[in-house]
Formats: C-alpha cells, sequence, structure tokens
C-alpha cells in the first residue's frame, strides 16, 4: 500500500503543474497583501484621541437630529467597546492578515486541489496507462485508495503553503500581532458585531473551511472516477464550489421555507457562517450539517469504490 | 550473480537428493507429477463473457506450455481482446477460470497476478516521467523483490540504457515498445500476454520484437500473444488457436500448419534450364503429378524424400538444377481454409 501511495505521489510531482500551483498560491498571496497594505494604510498611533472625537461628534448630532438616534446610538456604542476593549479598529498585523485575506484564499487550494484529483485519475484512462496499472498484483480499491490518499496529501500540502506564506508575508508586510488580541467581527448582515480573539477565529474558520475542501474534492474524484473525464469532473467540482458562493443567500432563505432543503449538499458546502452564528437558518446547527455531509461523504465514497471495482477496462 | 548460481545449484542438489529419498521411501516419483504441473503456465478453463444477451466470449478453454510462445489469431472483433483482457483481469469474467502457473485468479488473485506480465495494446506510459522513473513504478507495484539493479539489466536487455533518463514522450514508438517489453519482464514473470503487441510497429522494429521473444521462451518464459496479422505470428508462435464470433474453433502447432510432416504430399519446384526436358525425364520415371510453370521452373507434387530421387533422375538425364524449393502452406491459407472463408476468397 505503501508503494503504491508513493508511485502516485511521484506521479504527482513529476507534472509541473504541481509546483506551479504552489508557486501561484504563494504569488496570490503576495499579490492580496500588496493591494491589502495600500488600501489599510499605516497604523495611527493616535486612535484614541480620533475615538473620542468621533463619539462627541456623535453625541452632538443626536441632539439636533433625533431620527438618527438608533444608528448614532449603535455607533457611540461600538466606540466605546473599542475604546474599552483597546482595540484600535484600523489595526493590522499578520493576524489580521491572515483572518482577513487567507481564508478567502482557501478557494484557490480547493480549485487546484479539484484539478490535481481529478487529472489523477481521468488521465489514466485517457493516456490508457489504466491498463498497466491494472495488471499488478493488487486490488482495484487498494490502487484507487492510493490515489486518493496521494491526492488529499496533496490538498493538505497546498493548504500548509497558503497558511505558511500567508504568515510569513503577512509578517513581511503588516508586521507581527498578537494571537489574542482582541477585534470586533460584524455578523453576516452588518447590524450587530462580536468581540473576539483574532487568532482562535482565524483557526475557527479555518477548520470550518476544511468540510468543504473535502466534500469538493470528494465529487471531483468521483466524477472524474466514474466518467473518465477531467473537463467534467472540474466543471462540475468549481460549480459546486461557487454555486454555494453565489446561490447560498437564496438556498438559506428557501431552507426556511422548505424542510427538505437542508437535506442537500449545497447549503453546506460553505460552514464559514458558523464562525459568526451558531444557526445556518431554519434551526440547522454546526453538528446537522456535518451529519449530512459525512453521509453525502460515504455515498460518493462508496459509489467510487464500487464502480471502479467492477468496470471494465475495454478501451 | 555468482552467488545466485551457487545458490541455484544448491538447492537442485538438494531437491534431486530429496527426490531419490522419497523415490526409496515411497518407490514413486513424485518429481514427475509436478514437472507436470509445472509445464502448464497459463490454463484457460470454458472462459465466457456474455453482455446483456450476447455473449462475445464463449466458453474458451486453452493452455500454454512453459516456455512456449502460444498464438491467438482471429479476425478484428472475434474476441481476442477480450480473452486477453480477462486473463489479465481488466475485464470481468462471466463464468470460468484462470490458473497462471497453477494458481487460480479466483482464488490467489495476488499471487497469480504477480506471476503475469503484460503488454496490453501499445504500452502507455507516463510521458511527463523519465523510462527510468516508469520502471520504479512498476517494480514497486510488484510482490517480488525486485533488486534495483534489475532495473539496469531490462533496461539493457532492450537497448534503453541510454535514454533511460529521458523522459518518455521524447522516445519513438519503437523504444516505447521496447520499454514495454522491459516493464513486462521487470517482474521475471512466469507468463508474458501480449495483445496485439506490433501494432504501430515497422518492420525493424517487429523483428527486433520477435527476437525478444524468442529470447524469454528460450529461457523458459511463456508467452500468449494476440494478432490478427497472420505471416506475423507464423514467424512467431508455436502453436495457436483461432478464435472465430467468440468461439475457439481450432488449436494446431505451426509445424501442423506449415506442413512438415515427412510423409505428406507437398509442392516441390524445381529450378532447371529445361522444363521440357525435365518433365519428360520425370514422368518417365515416376507418376507424380507435373506441371510447368515457366521455361525453367516446374512443380511436382511428391513428398520430402522424394525430392532427392528426382534431383538424381534430373542430373542423370542432362538436366541442370539449380534449386530444389518447398511450397510451404502458409498460415494465412490453412487460416482460410480453418474459418471456411477460403471458398469466398476463391470466389472472387
Amino acid at each position: 500500500m505503501m508503494a503504491l501511495v508513493q508511485n502516485e505521489w511521484m506521479k504527482i510531482f513529476a507534472r509541473k503543474s504541481a509546483w506551479v500551483y504552489m508557486l501561484l498560491i504563494v504569488a496570490i498571496v503576495l499579490v492580496a497583501a500588496i493591494f491589502y497594505n495600500r488600501i489599510y494604510g499605516k497604523d495611527d498611533p493616535d486612535w484614541r484621541a480620533k475615538i473620542q472625537q468621533e463619539i462627541k461628534a456623535d453625541e452632538r448630532l443626536m441632539q439636533k437630529d433625533p431620527d438618527q438616534y438608533a444608528d448614532l446610538a449603535q455607533n457611540i456604542q461600538r466606540n466605546q467597546d473599542y475604546l474599552k476593549y483597546n482595540i484600535n479598529p484600523d489595526a493590522h498585523s499578520n493576524w489580521h492578515f491572515m483572518n482577513n485575506v487567507v481564508i478567502p484564499l482557501g478557494s484557490f487550494v480547493t480549485l487546484f486541489s479539484v484539478i490535481v484529483g481529478s487529472a489523477n485519475v481521468s488521465s489514466e484512462f485517457a493516456t490508457g496507462t489504466i491498463k498497466q496499472l491494472m495488471i499488478r498484483p493488487h486490488e482495484r480499491w487498494k490502487i484507487l485508495l492510493s490515489k486518493y490518499i496521494a491526492v488529499t496529501a496533496y490538498s493538505i500540502l497546498l493548504l500548509a503553503v497558503l497558511l505558511v506564506s500567508g504568515f510569513v508575508v503577512g509578517l513581511i508586510f503588516q508586521g507581527a500581532g498578537g494571537f489574542h488580541t482582541k477585534f470586533i467581527e460584524d455578523s453576516l448582515d452588518f447590524n450587530n458585531y462580536q468581540i473576539k480573539e483574532i487568532g482562535p477565529q482565524f483557526f475557527l474558520k479555518f477548520a470550518l473551511y476544511l468540510p468543504s475542501l473535502v466534500m469538493v474534492s470528494a465529487i471531483a474524484f468521483m466524477l472524474s472516477t466514474l466518467f473518465k473525464s477531467q473537463a467534467l469532473a472540474v466543471g462540475i467540482g468549481i460549480f459546486a464550489l461557487f454555486i454555494t458562493n453565489t446561490v447560498g443567500g437564496i438556498l438559506l432563505f428557501l431552507m426556511e421555507k422548505y424542510h427538505w432543503v437542508k437535506f442537500l449538499i449545497f447549503p453546506h458546502l460553505d460552514l464559514s457562517v458558523f464562525a459568526y452564528q451558531d444557526k445556518l437558518a431554519g434551526g440547522v446547527t454546526l453538528p446537522f450539517s456535518l451529519a449530512v455531509l459525512a453521509v453525502y461523504y460515504l455515498v460518493f465514497m462508496a459509489l467510487t469504490f464500487w464502480y471502479f471495482q467492477k468496470r471494465d477496462i475495454a478501451s | 550473480m555468482e552467488l545466485d548460481h551457487n545458490i541455484f545449484f544448491h538447492l537442485k542438489f538438494i531437491e534431486t537428493f530429496m527426490d531419490q529419498f522419497r523415490k526409496y521411501l515411497y518407490n514413486t516419483s513424485l518429481t514427475e507429477s509436478r514437472d507436470d504441473m509445472s509445464e502448464i503456465a497459463l490454463s484457460v478453463k470454458g472462459l465466457t463473457k456474455q453482455i446483456r444477451s450476447k455473449k462475445i466470449v464463449d466458453n474458451v478453454s486453452f493452455e500454454v506450455k512453459k516456455g512456449e510462445i502460444f498464438g491467438l489469431l482471429g479476425p478484428n472483433g472475434a474476441g481476442k481482446t477480450t480473452i486477453i483482457r480477462m486473463i489479465v483481469s481488466l475485464i470481468k469474467r462471466t463464468s470460468g477460470e484462470v490458473y497462471i502457473s497453477g494458481k487460480s485468479l479466483d482464488e490467489d488473485f495476488k499471487g497469480a497476478m504477480n506471476e503475469i506480465g503484460a503488454i496490453v495494446e501499445n504500452p502507455e506510459f507516463y510521458s511527463y516521467m523519465t523510462g527510468y522513473q516508469n520502471l520504479v513504478h512498476y517494480k514497486r507495484m510488484s510482490r517480488k523483490e525486485i533488486p534495483e539493479e534489475k532495473i539496469m539489466e531490462v533496461a539493457g536487455l532492450v537497448k534503453l540504457e541510454g535514454a533511460l533518463k529521458q523522459k518518455v514522450k521524447t522516445y519513438s514508438l519503437g523504444m516505447r515498445q521496447r520499454l514495454g517489453v522491459a516493464q513486462a519482464i521487470l517482474h521475471s514473470p512466469f507468463l508474458l500476454v501480449l495483445d496485439e503487441p506490433t501494432n504501430g510497429l515497422d518492420p525493424q522494429g517487429i523483428r527486433e520484437f520477435r527476437d525478444y521473444l524468442r529470447t524469454l521462451a528460450a529461457s523458459g518464459v511463456s508467452v500468449l500473444v494476440s494478432s490478427h496479422l497472420l505471416s506475423e505470428m507464423e514467424l512467431m508462435c508455436d502453436r495457436y488457436a483461432i478464435i472465430e464470433k467468440g468461439k475457439l474453433i481450432h488449436i494446431e502447432t505451426m509445424e501442423e500448419t506449415t506442413g512438415i510432416q515427412n510423409n505428406s504430399l507437398r509442392d516441390i519446384i524445381f529450378t532447371t534450364d529445361n522444363s521440357a526436358m525435365a518433365i519428360q525425364a520425370i514422368e518417365k520415371q515416376f507418376d507424380f503429378a507435373v506441371s510447368t510453370m515457366d521455361s525453367s521452373r516446374i512443380t511436382v507434387s511428391a513428398a520430402y524424400e522424394d525430392a532427392a530421387k528426382i534431383n538424381e533422375t534430373l542430373v542423370k538425364s542432362g538436366c541442370k538444377v539449380y534449386e530444389i524449393a518447398f511450397e510451404k502452406k502458409t498460415l494465412e491459407e490453412r487460416f482460410l481454409e480453418l474459418t471456411n472463408h477460403g471458398e469466398e476468397v476463391e470466389n472472387k
């Protein structure tokens, strides 16, 4: 088994694309850091005085214009929290960079994992090397499993590249920051906020990102095995990735109305919502989401391995 | 290497000793029966593949002996490839059994597959890796202990040592074919299975390929090869089976086909300086069927030994004999005869 995984690992890295994707991730992080730096200039050492001024200005406005009372009161509350918890609203550090920029860049890791994962099986069929692979004294499911393990290991490597480059690039561009630095995290609808520690919040978001990576990669792996077509596997994999980002809101809305929508896979592919709130929508909690994903995962994997085990390799 | 030989020698010695001992004990030879078993490299029994109601391969049985090159002949679409792919388990069998050096594919899949080396159609490689990496890849997949030197040894055999560090995408088709042979024999398999191996090879490549097979067979490897190129198979095989519409319709040896048996009549062509004189001389002495081909060549239907007598007669009667040739029956003729397509061809 070890030898099989070793083979697959060798085949992944014998291709230039495997290295290119890693470099691309570093490059993307670098470009993101440059823009992030431009937008959020330098630290203002007098931020406390500035906020105090803002509070006073808001208070004066409140007396003049009682219609805006609610908005202004919220603003004052927020500013007072900045002072109370010693949170610089414009603070930037490598941990802020990780939290604001590196997490969204995770989509690239998913994208590259999908491409490499689906190419891994479908290219063996496309070039005919699958025949040479299957006439060896190994069960088919073991050969497929070794491929899955190698592809997963590659995804983990891409994640590590993202994390390390994010941390280092953040350190260079933004400077070091405390892991437990407090910051204000707005709710998803911007009507509310919570005070959180930046490091733990980053790792929470990161952990919530992982199930979607696993699921989207598994879908791509399954499709490339079932249909032997990389184009199809990548296409649908990316479709699954973006459908949650684009129509995710609509799905959550539908989930409130229709009971069965919560058993679809799509609303659960983006779990990052749980970093902001306890429930997705319609009473769906994190354990429920994970359970739904686990069932889909098992079904996908069972289907993939069963089909691969029994299929005739005729062409 | 020397050490290996020594060990082998010792083992052989011990084996012989044990056999003597057994003979003494039971007064029977166990070796004989065991040798009979290992003489069969591949045994296929009742192999059938059914897709829906159609039988693509129908109850095919045959055996390949040790060191034998066995051919599967048949027109395209007859089921040769399906048979081969069932043996190497690329395609699932509907029914039937396959034994490779006595190991059943059903009961001992890993053991049986470990004894197979195969080239299925054109050997495909990971073109983005070097030849060496490709061989290492397949070395790792074997369940046998293969020393590192074996890769170089095999590469030397197929004359690829110089190109091992190059990526396979730079290889010519002939080089790929040779790399295909290398990966198939890397783990010293008992049985080599080749499906349409000469497809796309140039004449020189085909010839080299044939030479490899001969060398391998001589060293005790058995070869199962399929092709629709009859002239190719005629030069390659010791024995062959003809597959038609999924059924095995005939098995015979190449010698039987090309007819080197002594007693049967065959066409002998005599090239002399004067056909008319030659015919006269022969008809005076024998009652063989004789016909004129042209002014210098005549055909006599006679047995193998008769050639010498005829020659003697011709020389005595003053003919100058330049050449005596036996008309060989080709595999193609035999094939058409067996598959009943001969009449159709003649009618055309």
